[in-house]
């Protein structure tokens, strides 16, 4: 490849896991420059973890071509994996060895000589303030401690890229700061940074790009300022009163986005749905305190997958009863996850509900349905009163209106909500015909 | 094609050096750990050499000492435990994420697995020195100088013996998910190892189906190696002895790595 400046290179790269056909990676290609953050955004099981995953040379991709600092990830993976330093998303330290202790084995396996490394772990410690903690061991470590020593680690071997997988998920909200100050002071330093993450306001901060991806896709690449650019004009936000007739949704979304000035109109809302425990439920009064913050990314966390889910319910009475009193979109959606081969090992109290919200057993008691719509639009101030006239023409009701600059989660918004979503299953079989074709070619 | 990507190069040393450096410092740190193996061994000791030594052993007509008998045997033992329960630390590593920090260096799987088993194997023969030294403090082996050749010699035999034990604990630690099968690896895999090995009686005052059991047990031959050792008793010839313990230690270390090769951390 020509361009010498790029540090990672990634092109038509497609990942199909052998077991249960799922495609998680479609097809993509970016390229990320010498001296960048770049962020990847995008949901749970948007395809971001098996990037990064293949990109380490922990998975092999099923098709297409990526290189790390010039060299093929799968020809050379050990030249690859000196080339990059990573940092999970959950902490791979070992908790009964010291501070240094850990880094020093990182740095034997990473095969720098003695002298070398007394020098680097000094200097990497260092820049992570724990030069006075390094002889404590990490199981007294606090989460944001552990997760500066594991970006010190990642660092000794002098990588030419940093890999950070949601590296601060489950934070608490000051230490979330802290790291993203690091970070940006390793950046200033020439680092190059790949980050994933779910949270907006984590890649609008610290990301010079950033890659949305969702279902597998790249829907949009490009620096947060022009991401932003692309919806220019406002966002307003429409949240109706209960609406009885749900049938009439799609019809007035369609009479708005045909009025002119209006560029898209999207369904629901991000914070919403990510927001869907309510964080006032009534915790045990033995609970010892626990910041809210982390308690949400731990739900969030464990929400992502019918498994952990299952495991929690089994584990905590608490978990059964938070999904028992959930409000009714939250367990809709979790019911959506468990087919019915999953549901036998699905704790009876559960089971039950599942299959009743499932059979639709809800339908008809579902009073408080209070839709939310996101336009994005020229000129707010123009538009909006042609948009509130047909919402009237149609009899709603409109608890509240709000009407804002497009926020990198408007982005988001804006790209998943019109991606278009094709049966999954009829992809994988068109792509894996594809593969084979290509081979027997060969 | 499979969906890992495994590194295939040679074994790294100084890699392989630091990780078993590691299961020993883990060790030698986990002081409940050397506490409890102590304490286990004191009580083997005195339950089974005090209670069985009312218990005539005789090979060929001549009698044997019942507490050196036994003392040979759970000395054998502790290998059978202390190498299962070694290996199963790699469960922790897959369960605390450490795991994927060794996967991800630039060093073939096989170093990650010879480092680790030669750990556990040092680990392992540092509780059995610890045994025989106390057996020999409370006079079970008799007071004699020929003991000090014997104990250097019983080093590469014990060494033998834990390589294919270490292999069984990394074996199955790769393949289970959590600690709850951890009962079953016990109840079913190390138990009947113990009981049929003929650590705690002889064998030739067994009815024949138990022997024939006995010859089935891999460790059988581990422990009759140790007695011939430490004892000078045998029931099985030495070639045998040392050919079954080659093989069962050469077969589980391939088969180990084999799916240490095929695990997946994610």
């Amino acid at each position: 490849m020509n361009n010498n400046n790029s540090i990672i290179e990634v092109k038509n790269l497609i990942k199909i896991y052998e077991d249960g056909d799922v495609l998680a990676v479609d097809n993509i290609s970016f390229d990320i420059k010498k001296g960048e953050i770049f962020a990847l955004l995008g949901p749970n099981g948007a395809g971001k973890t098996t990037t990064i995953n293949i990109l380490a040379t922990l998975l092999n991709a099923t098709d297409g071509e990526a290189k790390v600092n010039h060299y093929d990830v799968r020809k050379d993976p050990d030249k690859v994996r000196k080339s990059i330093g990573i940092v999970f998303q959950e902490p791979a330290l070992d908790t009964e060895m010291k501070g240094w202790e850990n880094l020093e084995l990182h740095a034997i396996l990473y095969g720098m000589s003695k002298k070398e490394r007394k020098a680097k772990i000094k200097e990497v410690l260092k820049l992570v303030d724990l030069e006075d903690r390094a002889d404590t061991y990490v199981k007294n470590y606090s989460g944001g401690m552990k997760r500066r020593l594991e970006i010190a680690r990642g660092l000794i071997h002098e990588p030419a890229v940093l890999f950070l997988d949601e590296p601060t998920l489950g934070l608490d909200p000051q230490t979330r700061r802290k790291i993203w100050d690091k970070i940006k002071e390793l950046n200033d330093l020439k680092m190059t940074i790949l980050i994933t993450t779910h949270y907006m306001e984590e890649a609008d901060f610290l990301a010079d790009r950033i890659c949305i991806m969702d279902h597998g896709k790249i829907i949009a690449l490009d620096t947060s300022e022009n991401l932003k650019k692309q919806l220019s004009g406002d966002v307003i936000d429409i949240q109706f009163e209960k609406i009885e007739n749900q049938m009439i949704l799609p019809q007035i979304i369609n009479q708005i986005r045909e009025i002119p000035g209006v560029k898209n109109v999207s369904f629901g809302d991000i914070k919403e749905n990510q927001n869907m425990m309510p964080m006032e439920m009534n915790l045990p009064k033995n609970m010892p305190h626990i910041d809210p913050a982390m308690i949400q990314a731990r739900i969030r966390d464990i929400m992502s997958s019918p498994k952990k889910l299952l495991d929690a319910w089994k584990k905590f009475p608490m978990a059964s009863q938070m999904f028992l009193n959930a409000p009714l979109e939250a367990k809709k959606r979790i019911s959506n996850m468990f087919d019915d081969s999953l549901l036998d090992e699905v704790p009876e109290e559960i089971k039950s509900e599942i299959i009743k919200i499932k059979k639709g057993d809800y339908e008809n008691i579902e009073q408080d349905f209070e839709p939310k719509l996101s336009i994005s639009c020229e000129s707010g101030g123009k538009e909006l009163p042609l948009i509130i006239q047909k919402i009237n023409d149609n009899n709603l009701k409109i608890k509240n209106v709000n009407m804002h600059q497009p926020t990198l989660e408007d982005v988001f918004l804006h790209f998943v909500g019109t991606a278009i979503r094709e049966e999954s299953s009829d992809r994988v079989k068109g792509i894996k015909n594809l593969i084979q074709l290509r081979q027997l070619r060969k | 094609m499979s969906d890992l990507n495994i590194i295939n190069s040679k074994i790294n040393y100084s890699a392989v050096w630091i990780l078993a450096k590691r299961e020993l410092i883990g060790f030698w740190r986990s002081k409940s750990r050397v506490i409890s193996s102590l304490a286990q061994g004191l009580l083997f000791l005195f339950v089974f050499g005090a209670g069985f030594s009312s218990f005539a052993i005789t090979i060929d007509g001549v009698p044997i000492d019942s507490r050196a008998f036994t003392a040979s045997g759970i000395a054998a033992i502790v290998i059978l435990f202390t190498g299962v329960f070694g290996g199963m630390g790699l469960m922790r590593d897959k369960m605390f994420g450490f795991m994927k920090e060794l996967i991800v260096a630039p060093v073939s799987r096989n170093t990650l697995m010879v480092g680790r088993t030669l750990g556990i194997a040092l680990q392992t023969l540092m509780q059995v020195m610890i045994m025989i030294i106390l057996s020999i403090i409370v006079g079970y082996f008799g007071y004699d100088l020929s003991l000090i050749w014997r104990v250097i010699l019983i080093l590469p035999v014990a060494l033998l013996a834990s390589i294919g034990i270490v292999g069984m604990g990394l074996t199955i630690s790769t393949r289970l998910r959590d600690f709850q099968s951890f009962g079953l690896i016990q109840t079913f895999i190390i138990m009947p190892m113990f009981w049929i090995s003929g650590a705690l009686f002889a064998f030739n005052s067994v009815p024949s189906f138990m022997q024939i059991a006995m010859l089935c047990n891999p460790f059988t031959y581990s422990v009759d190696l140790f007695r011939l050792v430490l004892l000078g008793v045998s029931y099985i010839p030495l070639w045998l002895d040392i050919l079954v313990m080659v093989g069962f230690g050469t077969l589980l270390i391939l088969i180990g790595s084999r799916s240490f090769n095929k695990m997946e951390v994610t």
